[in-house]
């Protein structure tokens, strides 16, 4: 058995020696790390939402009547030449007055009769990666020769950024306050680990134990704690998960809202837990091992 | 192997527990350590394996100034010093063996070392076929050698022994002390802190005594 693996399997020793206080500590673990998870899920699904709003919402530039071909090819060029623009799509008078019934489905019948009558406008639907750059695109276009009119969504996409901002800063914080929760945890337990070692400690420092000999098994016992505290966690999420997608995903109460398929994030939200079960577990260790570092 | 030069060690509110000690320990002796309490005697072997810091003057182990050494190089000086307590300091819930390979552990021998060193020191403290047994099961005296054979698994060049045979009959004691000969005579260095009186004075070695933190006594052959 070299050096390290005696240390693992000390520290392994260590969680069966503290058997109550191991499992309490992981279910506080679990917990914490549960509702952190339901809030990355939650941010996952609203980034996902605004990335595709992002990518879907566009800016329509109406065309001017008298435009011939060539001025909308002219057009086209120049809208190209705007910074930021990815995709540009050409909607010709009659695709509009499609658009238009499809947005009255079922109250289509005051549009009976209007398609011979041209006055839907031709328009360029013009796509941007950065939503943060609408504004400026928006002007620029404006400034475009046989353009009358530049339309965009702005209040719905203001309001979606803000609340992913919104999101994305309550996570920070309910993140940071759980995380330091679940250091003092682990650190907690392995500081009554250390206590209830006292002796062991105390006979290691006298026949010379280096410092590292001493914490690896504390070390390898928070980091054991929260890494399985992180696999519980994760099963128990996905199989809630999994089961609210099945349930609420094609139900109309989501509105456009559109939920993530769980086999876009588990890997993600698999990642994200060892890292934490880790870190809190190695860190809340090392936390509590820092006064014993003495020689 | 030992040299204190010039130590003196102060405590707060001025307390000297060693005042100016100067002397010299040579590979291979046996030495009594002795005084009453409050003599210094613990504070002198604090400052042996660094413990604690002398307020003043030199520390020599195996030539090296140990005041000048940087904390990850403590636990190196300590592989070097064997230590036995009055109270054994055993490890109850591991057998004879564990506590042995326990020590080896700890200087992370290899797997051979582990085994050899573990058959060799049973046999120097006379611990043949008791490997297995826990320390309860064992006597005071047989304890105490579980304790030397953990202090001598890492071959260190000096044992320090304090109090060994505190917690022991007469009879215990002396046959301790035998073991403990045994050991000197391999060529460890031993230094032992007693109150045994009749042992010290029938031993016949060097007695070093130490009250209020000075050397009051250091005979080569003397008495208590």
């Amino acid at each position: 058995m070299t050096t390290n693996t005696y240390l693992i399997k000390e520290g392994y020793d260590n969680l069966n020696k503290h058997g109550s206080k191991t499992i309490s500590t992981m279910l506080i673990i679990c917990a914490t790390m549960l509702i952190l998870g339901i809030f990355i899920m939650i941010l996952q699904n609203v980034n996902s939402n605004v990335k595709t709003l992002r990518l879907e919402q566009g800016l329509q530039a109406f065309i001017d009547d008298k435009a011939t071909d060539e001025d909308i090819s002219y057009m086209e060029d120049e809208l190209w030449l705007v910074d930021g623009v990815s995709q540009i799509d050409y909607m010709t008078k009659a695709e509009a007055y499609e658009d238009a019934k499809n947005q009255f489905k079922g109250q289509d019948y005051f549009l009976e009769g209007l398609e011979n009558l041209d006055i839907f406008p031709a328009s360029f639907i013009v796509k941007f990666n950065n939503i943060e750059e609408a504004d400026r695109i928006k002007t620029e276009v404006e400034k475009i020769d046989g353009i009358y009119k530049v339309k965009y969504n702005e209040d719905t996409i203001n309001s979606v950024v803000s609340i992913s901002k919104i999101a994305n800063g309550f996570l920070l914080g309910v993140g940071i306050v759980l995380l330091v929760v679940s250091v003092f945890i682990i650190s907690n337990t392995i500081k009554l680990a250390v206590y209830s070692n006292k002796r062991e400690i105390f006979i290691m420092r006298y026949i010379g134990a280096t410092n590292s000999f001493i914490v690896k098994p504390f070390i390898v016992e928070g980091a054991i704690m929260g890494l399985v505290s992180a696999l519980i966690s994760f099963v128990i999420i996905s199989i809630v998960y999994i089961y609210i997608y099945a349930g609420l995903n094609n139900s109309l109460a989501l509105g456009v809202f559109k939920l993530m398929p769980y086999s876009a994030m588990w890997y993600q939200i698999l990642g994200a837990y060892i890292i934490l079960g880790l870190f809190i577990g190695i860190f809340g260790s090392a936390v509590s091992l820092k006064k014993y570092l003495t020689a | 192997m030992i040299e204190f030069v010039n130590v003196v060690k102060k405590y707060e509110h001025d307390v000297t527990a060693i005042d100016n000690v100067n002397l010299k320990i040579d590979k291979g002796e046996f030495v009594f350590l002795v005084g009453p309490s409050g003599s210094g005697k613990s504070t002198f072997l604090r400052l042996l394996i660094k413990e604690d810091e002398p307020t003043s003057g030199k520390i020599l182990v195996d030539g090296k100034d140990i005041t000048r050494l940087k904390k990850k190089e403590i636990p190196f000086l300590r592989r070097k010093i064997g230590f036995v307590f009055q109270d054994f300091r055993l490890l109850y819930d591991r057998t004879v063996e564990e506590n042995i390979i326990f020590a080896l552990r700890v200087i992370e021998a290899s797997e051979r070392e582990i085994k050899s060193q573990l058959k060799s020191v049973l046999q120097m403290v006379g611990l043949n076929g008791k490997e297995k047994f826990y320390p309860n099961q064992l006597s005071g005296g047989e304890q105490q050698r579980v304790a030397l054979a953990r202090a001598l698994a890492t071959k260190p060049p000096i044992l320090i022994a304090d109090e060994p045979t505190g917690n022991l009959d007469p009879r215990t004691a002396e046959e301790i002390f035998k073991t403990l000969q045994e050991i000197n005579a391999r060529g460890t260095t031993i230094l032992v802190v007693t109150h045994a009186k009749d042992i010290v004075d029938k031993m016949n070695k060097r007695v070093i005594a130490l009250d209020h933190g000075k050397i009051i006594k250091d005979e080569a052959r003397g008495v208590y």
